[in-house]
Formats: structure tokens, sequence, C-alpha cells
């Protein structure tokens, strides 16, 4: 399976994309129950975070496929998206990205432009998340385009080390990140990795599958 | 996810009726051999594998049901056979070098037994290359189906036993406990046959360290550790895919009591795909029933004592999806 930020609602409600409207309540109803709070089959698997992460989605897809008028839109999207991608082969091009990125605007903190961005100096998530907004870049834009799931994306701007994973991850994503973002990837991964490494928890504290 | 289609077919208890002759070229190998497992003692893996047995047995099928716990020895007592004859035990010790000699008869036809009764308890498990020669036996038997029960736990003599198909059955109630105890074991599984099927020597212990639930690289799933694998070396990144898409557990989840018992069966499919990236089937329930122990109690399979009894129909439903043709495994899986 995807990860899930790759999957489209279809994928994350697992259900084909024919499903009827009452496929989609009961795949809906089940995948509620199945990530609910102190779910049985969650039991000694789900994490803090990771669980709301698919619980979010799962309400983002119930939302956009239990409307007929927002299914047939969806369904025209995706079918575009094939087609483009039918047109060109993955992974996608980071210079395709420059015209993705170029309009959008996140929130009022966007206009708050600050001009240190070119100096040297550390790259903490703080000064990544302003050039972000800045350069009028969305988090989920930057996944769209990179692959890398929007929360990690986010983890990394609010520097929560301990909810990232392996460092090797988190290498790739910063420098996809900054790519994404005009930065140059191999100074920002290499000022943000000596931040993720001084604070990360030691890893022997770290399980696996943490249990609650 | 979709109901049982018209409701008198989806309640029968009809046991689904063996072809008189297997036709040549036939989709299911002969015999099948499917393991029944589950991590947690108690959650009724021989009572399920014993009442799937007989069930099988009373649709004309030839069936050779297998103890495979050889220090909790009990499915000859499930089936009837207070005293068998002979035991696994007697190839362990290499008494006996043909498996085909171990079969008895049970009380009900067409169901036949090899018992693992009177176990050397110095040295009750075989070895690694022994499993693997008992098994290659097994294959060989003349039967439609090997159904073999498997002791608790996770112990690599248990998980060997497991991998030897890609029909393993994981017998779960719904318990906290048995939850957590049957995602620990499909793990087991999935890592023990990833690391029998890499070849390079370093990524074989970097499965091992994978296995290790405090492992260092932070590999949490089966989807961190196939990345890191590829990215060292992409031939064995496709083995790895290989090996993914091939492992399906199959679950059943035993002693249900109520609609939401039964929908865990379809929530623990979707968390293990969802975070072990492992595509599990659903293979059926069990209803919780007084008569279930009273079954046990007067050592019979419940669905020959009871033929009529609602725990039948749940193991002829079983059946029936056991000879299903398998659904192929969904198109995300299979793209590289």
């Amino acid at each position: 399976m995807k990860p899930l930020s790759e999957q489209d609602y279809y994928e994350t409600l697992e259900i084909p994309r024919d499903a009827s409207a009452e496929d989609v309540t009961r795949a809906y109803n089940l995948a509620r129950s199945t990530y609910a709070e102190g779910s049985l089959a969650g039991h000694s698997v789900f994490s803090e975070g990771d669980v709301e992460v698919i619980r979010e989605r799962i309400e983002m897809a119930y939302q956009a496929l239990s409307d007929p008028e927002l299914r047939a839109a969806y369904d025209a999207q995706l079918a575009r998206q094939s087609e483009q991608e039918h047109a060109r082969p993955t992974p996608p091009d980071p210079a395709a990205l420059a015209v993705a990125v170029s309009s959008a605007v996140d929130s009022i903190e966007s206009l708050e432009l600050d001009e240190i961005d070119d100096e040297d100096g550390e790259f903490d998530g703080q000064r990544l998340r302003r050039v972000r907004l800045r350069n009028g870049v969305d988090l989920d834009q930057i996944a769209a385009v990179t692959k890398v799931n929007p929360t990690y994306l986010r983890f990394i701007e609010e520097e929560r080390f301990d909810d990232l994973p392996a460092a090797v991850y988190v290498r790739g994503f910063v420098k996809c990140y900054a790519t994404c973002i005009g930065l140059d990837p191999d100074r920002v991964a290499k000022s943000y990795m000596q931040r993720y490494e001084q604070n990360r928890e030691s890893p022997k504290q770290r399980r696996i599958f943490p249990r609650r | 996810m979709t109901a049982t289609s018209g409701q008198p077919a989806g309640m029968s208890a009809a046991v689904p009726r063996a072809p008189s002759a297997r036709e040549a070229g036939s989709r299911i190998p002969r015999p099948l051999l499917v393991p029944f497992g589950g991590g947690k003692g108690g959650v009724g893996k021989t009572f399920v594998t014993a009442n799937l047995a007989a069930t099988l047995a009373r649709g004309g099928y030839s069936v050779i049901a297998v103890d495979g716990d050889l220090e909790g020895a009990n499915l000859h007592t499930a089936l009837g056979v207070p005293r068998p004859r002979s035991s696994v035990a007697e190839f362990v010790a290499q008494r006996e070098e043909d498996v085909q000699k171990l079969v008895e008869e049970t009380p009900i036809e067409n169901l036949r037994l090899i018992s693992a009764v009177r176990p050397n308890l110095g040295a009750p498990q075989p070895s690694h290359s022994r499993r693997v020669a008992f098994i290659r036996a097994l294959r060989q038997l003349d039967a439609d189906f090997v159904l073999l029960d498997l002791g608790a736990g996770t112990d690599p003599a248990v998980m060997d036993y497991f991998m030897v198909c890609d029909d393993g059955v994981v017998v779960l109630v719904p318990e906290p406990t048995s939850v957590e105890n049957a995602y620990a074991f499909m793990r087991a599984a999935f890592y023990r046959r990833l690391r029998l099927t890499l070849v390079d020597p370093e990524l074989r212990k970097l499965v091992s360290v994978a296995m290790d639930e405090r492992n260092e690289r932070g590999i949490r799933t089966p989807l961190d550790l196939m990345r890191e694998v590829e990215s060292i070396d992409p031939a064995e990144g496709a083995r790895f895919a290989g090996v993914m898409r091939a492992f399906r557990p199959r679950i059943v989840v035993n002693d249900v009591r109520s609609a939401d018992d039964i929908k865990l069966g379809f929530s623990v499919r979707s968390v293990c795909r969802r975070y072990f990236a492992i595509e599990a089937d659903y293979l059926g329930y069990v209803n919780h029933t007084e008569s279930a122990s009273r079954s046990v109690r007067a050592c019979m399979p419940l669905v020959a004592q009871k033929p009529r009894s609602e725990a039948a129909v749940y193991f002829a439903r079983i059946a029936r999806k056991l000879l299903a043709p398998r659904a192929a495994a969904p198109a995300e899986v299979e793209a590289p």
C-alpha cells in the first residue's frame, strides 16, 4: 500500500473507484471505527500523531466522496491527473514545481517578509517556514510535488524531531523541501540535520511500535 | 467487504462438495497445506483447525489434520482419537522417516490425523532442517487438504511451519491481548520469511535489526524496511517487494459475540495494510457458543456433533472461502 499522502480518497477508504454511495458510507463507518480512539484493532499498533493523520484523511475522503457533486469533481480531477502521469513519467520533475508553487498564498504570515533567508546561518524549522510562506508555497503543494507526507513537512517546521522518522529519510525530506522553496538543498540539509541530531532523543529510547 | 449474496446461500450449513475427480490443471495445489497460528494461546486454534478439517471432510474432501504443537499436543483429543497410535515425535526423534506411516484414521470419514503425542520433552522441537524435511513430506501426502495446527508464540519452530505456504491462517479473538499477539505473529512471520529470501548477508543482517523492536535505524514497518533495502540494493528491493506481495495471511476471528466483533476482521485487515504493508484476507468468523466448550469436553468437533448448529454454518462459509480462488492482490501493491 502506498503511503497515506500518496493515496487518493478511494484508496484511503479502501474502495474501488466505482463504489456505490452505500459502499462509500459503509467503508467510511468501518474506517472510522477502525481508527477510532481505543479501537480494538489498533491495540498495540496506533501511536499518537499518526492515527490522527489517518483519521483526518478519512474524514476528508468521506466529505469528498459522499457528496455527488464533489465526488464528480474529484473524479474529473483524478482523470486529469492520470492523463498527466501517462504523459509525464514519474518521479515528478523538480523544474515543473516552479510553476505549481508560484502563486499560492498561505496566510497573513506570508505577508511578513523577512530578509535574512539568503544569508548564512542556521536553517531551523522556523526559518524554513518563513521562507516558505514568503515564497507563497503551501505545505500541501510541497507534499504533492515531493510525495513527502505533509505531516512530516509540518513536523520539520515545528522541529518535532522525535516524531520524525530516521535521519536518512528526514535528510531526503528536508532536501526536497528546500528545493521547493528555492533554497540550496545541501546547505539547508546540512544545517538542519545538525539540529536534528543534537535535539533528537536517543534512538535507544524509541521503539519500532510505540505502545500506549 | 461485500455482503453474502443471497441469504439462503449465505446462511446454509451446506458443505462445499469435492469435485468427483480433481480436473487436471486445477488451480489448488494438492494437498493444500494450511497452517493455523495466531501467537496467543487459548484463542481456539485447535478448535478452528479441528472443525474446519471436519467441515471439509464432510464435503467429501480428503483431509489430514496435523498437530504441530509438540509441547501441547491435543488435536487428537479434539478429533476424537484419545490414544493415537503414532506421532510426529517419531519423526522428530528420527525413529520413523516415512511421514505417511504416521497418518491414522479418526472417527470422522475422510478425516485422518498425524498427532504430536509423546514428545521427547528433553528436546521436543525438531531442528530447522528436520522441520523443512517434515514440511516437504507433508506436501507429498495423499490428501486434498493438510491442516496444520500450530502452537502458541512466535518461536522459530512455529514460524517455519507458518511460512511454508501463503495461505497461513491467523486465529484471533476479540480481545486486546489476542489482537496484539496476532500482529506480533504476522510481523514475525513476515520478517522471518524475508530474511530467508534475501541473498546478501548484509541485508539479512538489516532485517534482523528491523526485527528488533528497539532498532536504532528507526525502521518501524516493512515499508520502511523496503525503502532501506531498495536504497542499498535495487535487485534485492525487487525481491523484497515480491515477498511482500506473496505474504498474505488469512484472518479468522473466533468467539464473536457482536456485530462489532465481526467487523474486527476487516479492521485488522485495514491496519495490517496501513501499518505493516501486509495484505491480509478476512477468511471468516465463528460465533461464541456454549456448545463449543461442550464439544471440546465431548472430544468431538462441533460440526460433527451438531452439523446444523450456527457454528457449522460459519465453518461452512470459511471452507467455501478457503476453496474459492483468491482475489488478486490490489493493483497498488503490484506497482513497483
